[in-house]
């Protein structure tokens, strides 16, 4: 056993010895100097060694936070080495231990023992670091948080943002924020919360710019201190007056400064200038280099004052606050408002301090302002006065514009336009026309009010008259206008040519005259205007050979005019008549004459008095033009039209102005719009229309409406006569078939005895001659071909049947109507006989409702139903009847013949009686000529061929 | 109205409604100025820990509207001197920008003045009471500006707290209550002994 101690202790001794071998001793002494708001430690040794390995803990953990090899030398005087580590974290966070060794290649020696520095996770409390951190945009830095003994942590929130957190200790936890953004106004708020409390603590952070200062410019505006200013850059975004810009001018403070003061000024002027502004973030330096004379800023004069005032002058004087301002060589600008229009005028002089305005114009309202700069090496302009009012004195008024305007052969007026402010000088009283004659001696003067802008001339003889016209103001009278009358011509009495308008204006040139030693004048007016017209003229010199009248002239010209005198401008639509007079001496003698329009429009109203003449089927259309005041252009021609429903269309198209009349042709029987329309070069007018509806002629309406149905009317007959004669057989078998008349044999009276006529109180021609089967209204009606035949066989049955049979059947009705069997033969029999008014007759008197009931009460044979040869009307009577009869339908023949008569009831009451039998007894003619003749014997003639 | 307010009894209660109604409406501007800052300063909106700055005798049911009316008044008094720390710090450590904080910072204040003018009319007279302040800024700014802003939290939570119970006292106040004489029951005034100098 002591030999296995003593080897180990024989091993220990043999690796010190080694390393004592290497020479590299532990280092002596480490000390840790911790710099809590640098983050920084400072380690400091002893050794003799330059090479050294560190370690750096975080106790608690012993997590490693740095193992470095570095070089360190020893301080030549302390002998001691020192190294400063800068950590990421806050060292109060945790505690951190720090170890060395010494180095040498391969060789090191032992580890010092380790020193610590402890955090303030040891104190029972809650602690958030760094506080007040300032920081630039965009850095990254770690934030710790210590939870009391009490807490369990919960969360890190940078701002609103949760951050992820890592364990340094037990109750330490940190988040690293990368590229911050700049902070609000009071800073980044870094909070900590556990799972008790949201707030247990926090921190603030300042991210933000260090200063952006720029363009730093002295001045002086003494001569002799300085202000330098400079422009404020990009916002630091730190708020808390702790990390606000500070600014040294020259290396002296410039308290003056701040955010939003960004000037500074000093009391003597140094040449070069360095402004340094400075925040916790950083330092930025301005610089400006420049002589005084250099960087002259004047102040603004004070107590300008007009010392003169004249009409057209003024003397301003004004004074300087700084007495070194008298020598300086400068330059002074005064700027003149007057009439809403400005000028500038440049002044220099040494020290100036008055100056004459020259130029201005009478009884105007000036208002100056004045600023100086110095004259050499100049800089800027200086502050500016306040303004300065002036009002300059009056002065007679200019010459008048004056023209002389007639309107007949010894009438006229004479105008002048109005003066305009800068021509008037001064409010005017009035004005003074004077009127002289080479004939008369003398001059007659008129005053006349200052409203008034023209007089009325009255020529009494031949001779020219010439008139002045003067302006008066308070200063005085202006130089009179003259004008002689020029001599009337009438339009009538020109070749007045037609002016076409370019662009709203007229543009005119004449040729030269060589009279016109004084120059022209050109004039216009509304044509056809009189009395006191908006006449219009401008004076030219005599080398003028055109000119060009428009709206932007006159309205310049005349913009003070009286409206009544002078045109505010051309007019569009207006018809001007512009005249050209050379001016000499004597009177003004015209030169030229058009008439135009600056601007054509179409004509306001349509043409006038349209109307329409008819003659046969042509139609003339006249009408009148409008009036030239309407026109508003000259009427190029007319177009004509034809209205209907939807659009207009054109039938002519008159170039001709002086055509107003038209004549449409061929128009026919029907109802017709036309519509004219006059055109100018601006189109066409609204139209005027016309309506017409086409008659005939008193011939053409005889003719037509008379003869022509009378022609075809007799045709028709004519052609029905042919035809009916043509077919007067078929006509007569059709209509009028021949019945056979009774004949009468000695059997034919009753066998069974004696007949006992004794006539019903109703006759049983009476009810023949019922109207509903009169033959002449339903006998004419057409038969087809069939029916026809069918007929005549029924008839050549009936008529070669006995007359014994005939007679027989008779007597049966009367005397046994209830066989069935003679039911069939009186049915055949009667349906053989429809034809005939004597067999219709025959036929009622046999159909007596008592036997029909008789026979068909019980339902059985109907053989009317079957008939279709009868007339029409009864037939559908007896359908209806049938029909209405319904399910108990026995034949009822009669029945609706019986409501038709008026005495049915009566004559019902006779059927089956003897009387009954006597009656049908009575409707047997014994001859032909006993026959009824019926009304339309004639046309039985007629178609039996008799005359 | 002049009838009313010539018995003094009307004149009395109608100044009481005003004082109720200016303390309620205090009482909202004191809310929002809370959210104001809370939102500018991105704070959590739950209440910072720790008692409130001001403190006063207990609200006992022993006491007369009158000496509660006079206790809250000592606790806005130090409110306001608490508020008007607030601005002179904040003014002095940050920017004087203007904000809708700043604005309503001034109305409060401004208000906050008046119902303690308003509330003084109610007093019983000669009866004094005060309030303690149990921290002051200086000891909660020396944690930096974390502090000072954590400090005007709760200077804000105490204005929101007390102009709360005045509000609830003034509106709560029946009317006989003003009927009542200006004198304190003996009881009553054994009671507030402790607290008044």
């Amino acid at each position: 056993m002591q030999g296995w101690v003593t080897l180990a202790l024989l091993l220990s001794l043999g690796v010190k010895r080694s390393l004592a071998q290497n020479g590299l001793g532990e280092p002596r002494g480490l000390t840790l100097n911790p710099d809590l708001p640098a983050q920084t430690l400072s380690l400091a040794w002893q050794s003799d060694s330059t090479l050294f390995d560190l370690e750096i803990f975080h106790t608690e953990f012993m997590n490693v936070v740095l193992n470095a090899t570095v070089e360190v030398q020893a301080d030549p005087v302390t002998g001691l080495h020192s190294w400063t580590w800068h950590s990421p974290l806050p060292l109060e966070c945790t505690s951190h231990s720090v170890r060395i060794r010494a180095r040498n290649q391969q060789s090191v020696s032992q580890w010092s023992p380790l020193q610590t520095i402890p955090g303030w996770d040891i104190p029972e409390k809650s602690y958030m670091f760094p506080e007040d951190k300032m920081i630039p945009v965009g850095s990254n830095m770690t934030f710790c948080c210590i939870v009391n003994e009490k807490e369990d942590f919960k969360e890190i929130k940078y701002g609103r943002q949760e951050m992820k957190a890592t364990r340094l200790s037990r109750r330490s936890y940190a988040i690293t924020v990368t590229n911050q953004p700049a902070s609000d106004n009071t800073g980044t708020n870094v909070i900590c919360s556990s799972q008790k409390f949201q707030m247990l603590t926090g921190t603030v952070v300042f991210v933000g710019y260090p200063p952006g200062d720029e363009g730093l410019v002295c001045e002086t505006r003494d001569l002799a201190s300085a202000e330098c200013s400079w422009k404020k850059g990009r916002d630091t975004h730190l708020r808390i007056k702790q990390s606000l810009t500070n600014y040294t001018l020259n290396g002296r403070d410039c308290l003056e400064a701040n955010e939003r003061k960004t000037w500074c000024s000093s009391k003597m002027w140094e040449e070069n200038w360095t402004l340094e502004a400075r925040n916790p973030l950083g330092t930025v330096q301005l610089t400006d280099s420049a002589q005084l004379t250099d960087r002259v800023h004047l102040l603004a004069p004070v107590n300008v004052a007009a010392v003169k005032v004249e009409a057209w002058s003024a003397t301003l004087q004004w004074s300087w606050s700084v007495a070194a301002y008298k020598k300086l060589e400068m330059v002074c600008q005064l700027r003149l408002f007057a009439h809403e229009l400005s000028s500038t005028r440049n002044y220099d002089g040494p020290g100036l301090s008055s100056v004459v305005l020259e130029g201005l114009w009478p009884d105007v309202d000036y208002t100056v302002t004045l600023r100086c700069g110095s004259k050499h090496s100049f800089w800027k302009w200086g502050d500016e006065s306040a303004p300065y009012r002036i009002h300059t004195k009056m002065d007679r008024p200019d010459a008048l514009d004056v023209w002389m305007w007639m309107d007949s052969s010894n009438t006229g007026h004479v105008f002048w336009k109005p003066l305009s402010v800068r021509k008037s000088h001064g409010a005017l009283n009035g004005y003074e026309v004077s009127q002289s004659s080479a004939e008369e001696d003398g001059r007659n003067t008129v005053s006349l009010p200052p409203g008034n802008f023209s007089y009325p001339i009255l020529l009494n003889n031949s001779s020219d008259v010439t008139v002045a016209v003067a302006a008066r103001n308070p200063a005085g009278l202006s130089q009179p206008s003259t004008v002689t009358t020029p001599a009337y011509r009438a339009d009538s009495q020109l070749s007045v040519s037609e002016l076409l308008g370019t662009n709203g204006s007229f543009v005119l040139s004449w040729e030269p005259n060589v009279s016109a030693s004084s120059g022209y004048v050109v004039e216009w007016f509304p044509t056809g205007c009189t009395g006191l017209c908006p006449i219009d003229w401008k004076k030219l010199p005599e080398s003028d050979r055109s000119f060009t009248v428009n709206s932007v002239y006159t309205t310049t010209a005349c913009s003070l005019c009286a409206p009544l005198l002078i045109s505010d401008s051309l007019v569009a639509g207006v018809r001007y008549t512009v005249s050209v007079y050379s001016l000499y001496t004597s009177a003004p003698t015209l030169l030229q004459r058009w008439q135009g329009y600056s601007q054509e429009m179409i004509p306001s109203q349509s043409v006038s008095e349209l109307s329409l003449n008819q003659t046969g089927s042509d139609v003339l259309l006249s009408w009148k033009a409008t009036e030239m005041k309407q026109q508003r252009g000259f009427i190029r021609g007319y177009t004509i039209y034809l209205a209907s429903a939807a659009h207009l269309d054109l039938i002519a198209n008159i170039t001709d102005p002086a055509v107003q009349s038209y004549r449409v042709k061929g128009l026919t029987l029907s109802s017709y719009k036309f519509v004219v329309k006059a055109y100018t070069s601006a189109g066409e007018d609204a139209g005027a229309t016309v309506a017409i509806k086409m008659e005939m002629d008193t011939a053409d309406m005889l003719f037509v409406g008379i003869l022509v149905p009378l022609g075809i009317m007799f045709c028709c007959i004519i052609l029905f006569s042919i035809f009916f004669y043509k077919k007067r057989e078929w006509v007569k078998k059709a209509f009028y078939p021949e019945i056979p008349g009774p004949k009468v044999s000695g059997d034919w009276s009753s066998p069974r005895g004696p007949l006992d006529v004794k006539p019903s109180p109703h006759s049983l021609v009476h009810i023949v001659k019922n109207p509903e089967w009169d033959f002449t209204k339903e006998g004419l009606f057409p038969v087809p071909e069939e029916e026809e035949e069918s007929e005549n066989d029924n008839m050549e049955v009936d008529t070669d049947s006995d007359e014994p049979a005939l007679l027989r059947y008779y007597n049966q009705v009367v005397g046994d109507g209830s066989h069935s069997n003679q039911v069939s033969d009186s049915s055949a029999s009667s349906t053989a006989s429809m034809g005939s008014t004597q067999t219709e007759i025959t036929y009622a008197g046999i159909q007596s409702p008592s036997s029909s009931q008789g026979a068909y009460s019980g339902g059985g044979y109907r053989p009317q139903m079957q008939s279709v040869t009868g007339p029409a009307e009864p037939q559908i009577e007896f359908e209806a009847d049938f029909q209405d009869d319904g399910l108990n339908a026995g034949y009822k023949p009669q029945c609706s013949w019986q409501l038709d008569s008026p005495e049915a009831e009566n004559f019902s009451g006779s059927l089956g009686s003897p009387t009954s039998v006597t009656s049908s007894q009575f409707l047997i003619p014994e001859s032909s000529e006993e026959k009824p003749q019926p009304s339309n014997t004639w046309f039985h003639n007629f178609l039996s061929g008799k005359s | 109205m002049a009838g009313r307010s010539a018995n003094g009894r009307h004149g009395l209660r109608g100044h009481a409604g005003r004082t109720a109604a200016l303390a309620r409406l205090l009482h909202k501007d004191c809310i929002q100025l809370l959210e104001l800052y809370r939102n500018s300063e991105s704070l959590p909106s739950s209440p910072v820990d720790g008692d409130y700055l001001v403190s006063i005798p207990p609200l006992v049911p022993q006491l007369s509207d009158e000496e509660k009316i006079s206790i809250l008044h000592a606790a806005l008094k130090e409110c306001l001197r608490l508020l008007e720390d607030v601005i002179t710090r904040e003014d002095a450590e940050f920017s004087d920008e203007d904000s809708e904080y700043k604005r309503k910072r001034k109305t409060v204040r401004d208000r906050l003045g008046h119902l303690l003018a308003s509330t003084e009319q109610l007093l019983v007279d000669g009866q004094k009471f005060e309030a303690k302040v149990k921290e002051e800024l200086d000891g909660q700014a020396a944690s930096g500006s974390f502090g000072l802003k954590m400090w005007i939290v709760r200077v804000l939570q105490d204005l929101v707290h007390w102009t709360g119970q005045t509000s609830d006292t003034l509106h709560s106040m029946p009317a006989e209550m003003e009927k009542a004489p200006k004198t304190m029951s003996r009881r009553t005034r054994r009671g507030a002994g402790k607290i008044r100098k």
